[in-house]
């Protein structure tokens, strides 16, 4: 007996050896052996066809086919059962899969035999690129050689297999003068990674699928549990204990077969972070934490690429787009140092309703397509707010916060962040404190005892203002005043170099004030 | 400081502990964090105000921005949920 098991479905690069496969059949228990193979041929659907070249995404098709390999296994009580598949590329007559199934009597060794092939060719993500005669080649998804496997419903199969699977139609969306042909090519062309496969990542992958997207990637570490259907709805009871990734890949796979879909069952950190996200266009974030969401964030800044983030909880939940650029707010921009998980909820500790996060996860999915497409949304660094009990919203406009950790880390200078105008202009005083500015007066000791401002000041005289800027907060906003509105200018001028981004200056100085409107 | 009317939106865990979404109120508090600090008094809030983030008039803000009469302030604590 051999202690190692070997995955009863494998890939091979190399050509098939169908006789070392059927000796591994051999069994005293059994009676009878049934394969299937399947070859090669010169025609498909009218065009003469040379060769062949099969790609599949073998992490998940592994797993997908040693699945299907178990359950033919234990649905027909056979004793042994196996599969191989070929990939790379194959010439006219090579076997490019072949399935071999041994059991105690026939029937069961026949039927478990077409199960195998049926399922295979449903649910493996294997991809065919057919050469023609013509030179011409094209790649075709072999889920959609097969419907769906008739004895799932446990009827002897009546071959319905022949009838051809229909091909993704977008005529409703290409309707829209703002999609049409070209937007669509646009999204064809597009790559999406989906963070969470969840309450928010299912509508994302649902419409991104639907919509043609050519191209999704889908991270998420958990497993279904029943606690999740609620509001994960796209999944089913039976799935429980399998990996929400794989699910969703296959799910994907079969609302949409033009779309190539790569799921990673692992949690996003700082080891992996760049490499899930390469080639990708766009970062869709629909994970439950801040420590994924902050990696995100970082990730967006380091590489330019924009990430639409979501938060539930409850009854609400907001929606930022982090554009990763010098000008705009990141999250950190928003969010405290201090910010992590455990300060507030999440879905498993405060609750939440289904349709929540099927309400976020369908905006994401809408300003994800209108980002692809080119039409206005959300605007970076905005947060929208969305409390479903009152069915209130708001539009909270972020700005860049000049002493962000995370874009300095990301080395994003300070600078290109798009200023304010240097200079303001009050009627009064008194206007200007309402507006929200703390004065800074730079005048010297002698002006400020001649003419002494109505409010209280800070007092940072032009020779003393750099070494005393430390006692500012970068964040605030400051009025700095002086006489004319000269020095007060050169010392907004000067401060802002320093990161003080909402320095200004009273345009015109306490003259200004004075002089009649 | 005299007393003015602001318009305050709670959101997430500040929503469940106050009880409502929303309250127009007289304050004489001067800014955010005083607004925050005497709202403490009333609603049995745990996060502390380092903790959030506020929204003054449609725009995040300083909680040391000085609050006039007909602000609308709103307290946003982070959420994660997905």
């Amino acid at each position: 007996m051999n202690a190692l098991r070997i995955s009863p479905f494998q890939f091979s690069k190399d050509p098939l050896d169908t006789a070392a496969l059927q000796r591994d059949m051999r069994d005293h228990t059994c009676g009878g052996f049934a394969a299937f193979e399947g070859w090669v041929r010169n025609h498909n659907e009218g065009f003469a066809v040379t060769r062949l070249e099969y790609e599949a995404f073998a992490e998940l098709a592994e797993k997908e086919g040693a699945r299907i390999v178990d359950e033919a296994i234990a649905r027909f009580g056979v004793t042994r059962a196996a599969c191989a598949h070929r990939v790379g590329s194959l010439a006219l007559g090579d076997v490019a899969v072949w399935v071999g199934v041994s059991a105690a009597h026939r029937d069961e060794a026949f039927r478990a035999c077409r199960y195998i092939i049926d399922e295979v060719k449903h649910r493996v993500p294997i991809w065919k690129k057919e050469h023609y005669v013509n030179g011409d080649s094209g790649w075709v998804n072999c889920e959609r050689c097969a419907m769906p496997a008739a004895h799932t419903h446990d009827h002897d199969d009546e071959h319905e297999h022949h009838t051809p699977a229909p091909a993704p139609d977008y005529s409703r969306q290409i309707a829209l003068r703002e999609v049409g042909a070209e937007g669509q090519a646009r999204l064809r062309a597009a790559s999406v990674l989906v963070v969470g496969a969840g309450g928010l990542g299912v509508p994302v992958l649902q419409y991104l699928a639907g919509a043609g997207v050519g191209r999704l990637g889908i991270v998420d570490a958990d497993r279904l549990e029943p606690s999740n259907l609620h509001r994960q709805t796209w999944y089913a009871l039976a799935d429980c204990g399998r990996e929400k990734s794989t699910l969703a890949a296959q799910r994907v796979n079969a609302l949409n077969p033009d779309v190539r879909v790569e799921s990673h069952a692992l949690r996003l950190d700082t080891g992996n972070a760049d490499r899930l996200a390469e080639g990708h266009d766009l970062i869709v974030d629909c994970s439950d934490n801040f420590t994924t969401k902050f990696l995100l964030n970082d990730l967006a800044l380091r590489t330019c690429k924009p990430v639409l983030f979501a938060s539930v909880y409850q009854y609400e939940g907001q929606l930022q787009l982090v554009r990763g650029d010098d000008a705009t707010a990141c999250l950190r921009c928003v969010w405290p140092e201090a910010t992590r998980d455990g300060l507030v909820g999440n879905c498993a500790e405060a609750g939440v309703l289904g349709p929540v996060p099927g309400v976020f996860g369908s905006l994401q999915a809408l300003e994800a397509l209108k980002l692809l497409l080119g039409l206005p949304g959300l605007d970076p660094g905005e947060m929208l707010i969305f409390d479903l009990v009152s069915l209130n919203t708001q539009r909270l406009r972020a700005r860049r916060a000049p002493d962000c950790e995370a874009h300095r880390r990301a080395g994003k200078s300070v600078a290109a962040t798009v200023p304010l105008e240097l200079e303001i202009g009050f009627g009064s005083l008194a206007e200007a404190q309402t507006a929200g500015f703390s004065f800074v007066d730079v005048r010297d000791a002698r002006e400020r005892a001649d003419d002494p401002l109505p409010f209280p000041a800070l007092h940072l005289p032009m020779s003393k203002l750099l070494a005393n800027a430390a006692t500012l907060d970068t964040g605030g906003r400051y009025l700095l005043i002086c006489a004319t509105g000269k020095r007060s200018a050169a010392a907004a001028d000067l401060l802002r170099s320093q990161g003080f981004r909402e320095c200004r200056s009273l345009r015109g100085g306490l003259k200004g004030l004075k002089a009649p409107a | 400081m005299p007393e003015r009317t602001i318009r305050v939106q709670y959101y997430a865990l500040l929503r469940e502990q106050a009880g409502r979404s929303d309250e127009t109120l007289a304050t004489s508090a001067h800014d955010a964090r005083e607004l925050y600090a005497e709202l403490s008094q009333r609603y049995p809030f745990t996060l502390p105000a380092e903790m959030m983030r506020v929204a003054i008039n449609a725009e995040f803000g300083e909680w040391s921005q000085p609050l006039k009469a007909g602000d609308a302030v709103v307290f946003i604590p982070p959420v994660a949920g997905g």
